[in-house]
């Protein structure tokens, strides 16, 4: 076991570690702490928050950026493909085309499983109003 | 140019990375990190790639791998942080401690 | 293009049960239908994998040796078929100890099985992986659906924040390792292995070639969690639903021990004196704080986390004892054997061990060793197999697990050298420590009283499901057999070391 081949690993972990300590011991040296409640509010200005926001993004919108940011993303290996388009001929688009059937078959999974549905909640009570309403126009006719 | 500006910049957002991952406590932002390590390992391959002449591209290939993975990484990590937020109503990774040694 | 299609043969079927799983998902019939799919498919790619083993002594088969597909980066050999094997042989156990459990409980089901065959395929496409690329793509294929699987009982905390645990180690590990392997493409202008290990001849002494090899191997130290990158392994193992962990001690980590490997014999065998000092610092630590560690343990599911830490230390000690710079081709060739053999042996009984867990588990639900008191009273079948599993594990001779720590032992001490000496004393005195708590739980489950405080009526339980029942007789048949013939994994091995020599 030859040490010296460890040399620029020791070395590189050395000025690591020696940046850290020597900044940190620096700011905890020249530091002036001196907290005082207005400092240690989120905001230093403005209306003081009583609470802590409630809500948020609703989860809705990171279920689409996720399907977005995977489906969006395969798109750089028909990039790979299109650059060399004329070179592969037919057996190129072939490949390509089963790498697209694929993700036609995700897209299908993810449109059953409800995944793209939007509020569903507010729909189904759109619904059944609507249903109702209906039967009772209905009603209202017969009787008429 | 030369590679040497690159391998500069690739190890600085490299060590951006890290210092987010061991720092934020949100686990959304260790995600975000992470994804800047990743970023400064594709400016390194790219560079490689460009210095190098390579022939067949393997750097440039690499590096839409690598971008690729990424992807389905961040997608796997939103949701698990979707599960631990609708759980537990925050994301910390400092409140995770239910098992100890 | 002319593409071997015999060769991908197995990946290709295993894809194909993929997108059959996710389809079946859809239709209205039962979840059930999706194991059975998922099962289906394991047993139809292995058969490919037969074919192309056997492949001179077969008609239709035009015999090629070593098939190379993909300008060098993708290899069907003897080492990525026996692996190609135990991959598709842990993942169709793990769907059998999953059966049972799923069903037991509101699950997914589908998109499990889904996750797991993706997963398994990843490991299948690793095993052949003679690139950069290649290898990168397959190991995130293994490690990526796990993910999700370790955070699968949606509503436990526990499984929680095993997944984010994992997920976060899991990402930064491989940020680490890909910055390795930039660096490596950087120095060599090379992606697939054997033109690494050509172009490095010149370059050994590099000091940013030096930085590439040893992040690339930090980042599979994460993956194999040899300490001191094993701090997610244990809490892991414990909150993730038990199928899921025997998955990943088997299968994930064998992905790992796989990458480490072909890397280190074939992509940066000119640089064996730096991997060598590396793992053996791993090997020395990952056993004696694994098995440290696992005496004061008092759950089992987590005794067999920090067991598997320690199991890895035992793999990487001929990784280690290779760092004697005067070892010959034939003894790195034995080392490479040895981890090799180790690696399918550990596949089988730990596999076995966690299906004994899942099925004390099912019966007493927990996995606390103070309850588990007394089983060989009220359930003498699965305590008998309890002792097996772990007795094999601690390496006692008739069973399986003893051929495994000889060949250990036997490579670190035919290398000799100072270094390897030493870790060989290192091994056996783990090995020591390792038999203790091994022990402790057999004798628990063999010679303590039943504890006051389990009800009568869950000593007499629910019985065990038939896929479950499979499961066990298949490792505890393997582990048995194995012991007394060690011949047959023998074999196996040494058909592996292929590449080890070839240049």
């Amino acid at each position: 076991m030859t040490l010296a081949d460890y040399l620029p690993i020791v070395l590189m972990a050395a000025v690591g570690i020696g940046f850290a300590a020597v900044s940190l011991w620096l700011s905890w040296r020249l530091a002036v702490n001196n907290p005082t409640p207005e400092k240690l509010a989120p905001y230093e200005c403005g209306i003081v928050p009583l609470q802590e926001p409630v809500e948020r993004f609703p989860v809705k919108f990171y279920l689409v950026a996720m399907l977005f940011v995977i489906f969006d993303v395969e798109i750089i290996f028909l990039f790979a493909w299109a650059v060399r388009f004329e070179q592969h001929g037919w057996a190129g688009v072939a490949a390509v085309g089963i790498f697209v059937a694929l993700l036609i078959e995700t897209l299908i999974y993810v449109w059953k499983r409800g995944a793209l549905d939007w509020n569903v909640a507010r729909r189904e009570r759109y619904r059944t109003v609507v249903a109702e309403r209906l039967e009772e126009s209905q009603r209202v006719g017969e009787a008429a | 140019m030369t590679i040497v500006q690159f391998l500069v910049l690739g190890a600085a957002m490299f060590s951006f990375g890290v210092y987010g991952v061991l720092t934020r406590r949100n686990a959304v932002l260790v995600l975000l990190s992470v994804e800047l390590m990743l970023a400064a390992v594709n400016i390194n391959l790219v560079a490689f790639d460009r210095f190098l002449a390579d022939q067949l591209a393997g750097g440039q290939v690499f590096a839409l791998f690598v971008i690729a993975v990424a992807a389905a990484e961040v997608g796997i990590g939103l949701a698990i942080v979707l599960l631990i937020f609708r759980n537990r109503r925050n994301a910390n990774v400092d409140d995770l401690d239910l098992m100890k040694l | 293009m002319n593409i071997d299609y015999h060769a991908l043969a197995p990946e290709i079927i295993l894809a194909l049960t993929v997108v059959a799983v996710l389809v079946v998902d859809l239709l209205p019939v039962e979840k059930f239908w999706t194991a059975v799919v998922g099962l289906g498919g394991l047993f139809l790619s292995f058969i490919p994998v037969l074919t192309l083993g056997f492949c001179e002594s077969l008609e239709f088969c035009d015999d090629t040796g070593v098939r190379v597909l993909f300008g060098d980066s993708y290899v069907v050999d003897t080492f990525s078929l026996v692996l190609k094997g135990v991959f598709l042989g842990g993942a169709f156990i793990s769907i059998l100890l999953s059966v049972g459990y799923l069903e037991s409980d509101r699950f997914w089901q589908g998109e499990y099985y889904f996750l797991l065959l993706s997963s398994a395929l990843g490991a299948v496409v690793l095993a052949s992986s003679r690139d950069l690329i290649t290898l990168f793509v397959g190991l995130e294929l293994v490690t990526g659906p796990t993910f999700l699987m370790a955070g699968w009982r949606k509503g436990d905390a526990r499984s929680n924040e095993a997944a984010l645990k994992f997920f976060i180690i899991g990402v930064i590990s491989a940020a680490i390792l890909l910055f390795g392997m930039s660096l490596v493409y950087g120095v060599t202008g090379e992606t697939t292995f054997t033109g690494i290990r050509l172009a490095s001849a010149g370059i050994v002494d590099q000091p940013l070639f030096t930085m590439g090899v040893v992040f690339t191997l930090l980042g599979f130290a994460f993956k194999v969690s040899a300490v001191p990158f094993h701090f997610w392994t244990p809490d892991t193992y414990e909150g993730a639903p038990t199928p899921v962990t025997a998955y990943l001690s088997v299968v994930s980590k064998a992905a790992g021990f796989v990458g480490l490997l072909v890397l280190c014999y074939l992509a940066f065998a000119e640089l064996r004196n730096i991997w060598g000092a590396a793992l053996w610092i791993l090997a020395a630590l990952s056993m004696t704080v694994g098995n440290l560690i696992a005496l004061k343990q008092t759950n089992v599911v987590r005794l067999l986390g920090y067991s598997s830490i320690a199991q890895g230390g035992f793999m990487l000690v001929p990784f280690g004892a290779a760092v004697t710079a005067g070892a010959s081709p034939a003894q790195l060739e034995d080392a490479f054997f040895a981890t090799v053999t180790y690696l399918l042996i550990y596949a089988f009984m730990n596999l076995g061990a966690f299906a004994v867990v899942i099925a004390v588990r099912n019966r007493l639900v927990t996995a606390e060793m103070d309850a588990w008191g007394g089983l060989y009273n009220y359930a003498p079948g699965l305590a008998t197999m309890l002792a097996i599993f772990f007795l094999s594990l601690a390496g006692v001779p008739p069973l399986a697990g003893w051929f495994a720590k000889l060949v250990m032992f036997r490579s670190a001490l035919s290398i000799g050298g100072g270094w390897a000496i030493a870790l060989a004393v290192i091994a056996v005195l783990n090995a020591v420590i390792g038999f203790a708590y091994y022990a402790k739980v057999v004798k628990a489950a063999w010679f303590d009283p039943i504890p006051e405080a389990i009800p009568a009526d869950e000593l007499r339980g629910r019985s065990i499901v038939p896929s479950l029942q499979f499961a066990l007789g298949l490792t505890v048949v393997a582990v048995v057999l194995l012991g007394f013939f060690p011949d047959v994994i023998a074999r196996l091995g040494d058909l592996t070391t292929g590449f080890v020599s070839g240049f």
